[in-house]
């Protein structure tokens, strides 16, 4: 149940979104040439899980909080939220990176291809609003299998 | 180079894969649910579903429905009226359904619809009663 007032600044969430796929993007295709880019894809792994675990280390988000919503270069976009779905969903895109960054070695095209998917959903989610991980969420929490916190 | 163009290759063969089946299912959702029909009203009005969980519903749908200015709008929770959901196949949050005065089904929009488009499907179900009033 969504609690009321509970407020979600969904421009946090869009600069969170653009910087994974930017991320991705550069250790995509910067890695045609530069391989050590790889290395791009765990660390951001590591962003999005520490971000998940720790709200205050979420590192787009504090980009966005400590720069660009005080110099008015991104307005803010409160919406009646809950921030428990998105967290998921970041969180869930961590896991992937960070299985992706486990075969970036041995089979790159299957943590090229990891890396890539995490980046169209974060795309989708960026430019329609259909955020995949926040779905699966609302499947868990209904089926009970995940509780958020009180 | 060869790694990235396989990983793009099996990325967009998910992708498509996905919105094909998508396509599909909308397609025969929307089918099968311009057989519901709805109570009569003066002028046309728009059916939408909504639910606790819909994020896009508050961010976008309700905005776009703020823009059509005097429409009547039947807000239902899917979830809680899961009957009247099923009846119009609603698989996916926010839809939106465009009724003629006569309580028939115009158009089916399942996801997001912009305002626009609601305005053009709104306009087209006044042109329809027009048609019909003249007949």
């Amino acid at each position: 149940m969504s609690t009321p007032g509970q407020v979600v600044d969904h421009s946090a969430l869009k600069v969170n979104q653009t910087g994974i796929i930017a991320t991705v993007l550069v250790a995509f295709v910067g890695s045609a040439v530069l391989r050590p880019l790889l290395v791009l894809i765990p660390l951001l792994a590591i962003v999005l899980l520490v971000g998940t675990f720790a709200p205050r280390l979420a590192l787009f988000k504090q980009v966005y909080f400590l720069v660009l919503k005080p110099r008015g270069l991104v307005k803010p976009r409160p919406v009646q939220d809950r921030p428990e779905p998105h967290n998921f969903a970041q969180g869930l895109g961590g896991v992937f990176l960070a299985v992706a960054s486990v075969f970036l070695i041995p089979l790159p095209v299957v943590g090229l291809a990891l890396a890539l998917l995490v980046a169209v959903l974060a795309f989708v989610n960026l430019a329609f609003g259909y955020c995949l991980g926040c779905q699966i969420f609302f499947q868990l929490e209904r089926r009970g299998i995940i509780r958020a916190r009180a | 180079m060869s790694a990235q163009l396989w990983a793009l290759a099996a990325v967009s063969v998910v992708v498509l894969a996905v919105a094909g089946l998508e396509a599909f299912r909308s397609s025969r959702a929307r089918r099968l649910a311009a057989r519901a029909t709805g109570s009569p009203a003066a002028e046309p009005y728009i059916v939408y579903f909504t639910g606790e969980s819909c994020t896009v519903c508050k961010t976008h749908q309700e905005p776009a429905l703020a823009r059509l200015g005097d429409v009547r709008i039947d807000r239902i929770d899917a979830v809680a009226e899961r009957g009247l959901a099923e009846r119009f196949y609603v698989y996916t949050l926010p839809t939106t359904v465009v009724m003629a005065s006569d309580g028939r089904v115009l158009h089916v929009n399942y996801g997001y619809a912009p305002a626009r488009k609601l305005e053009h499907q709104l306009a087209e179900a006044r042109r329809g009663n027009l048609v019909s009033a003249a007949i």
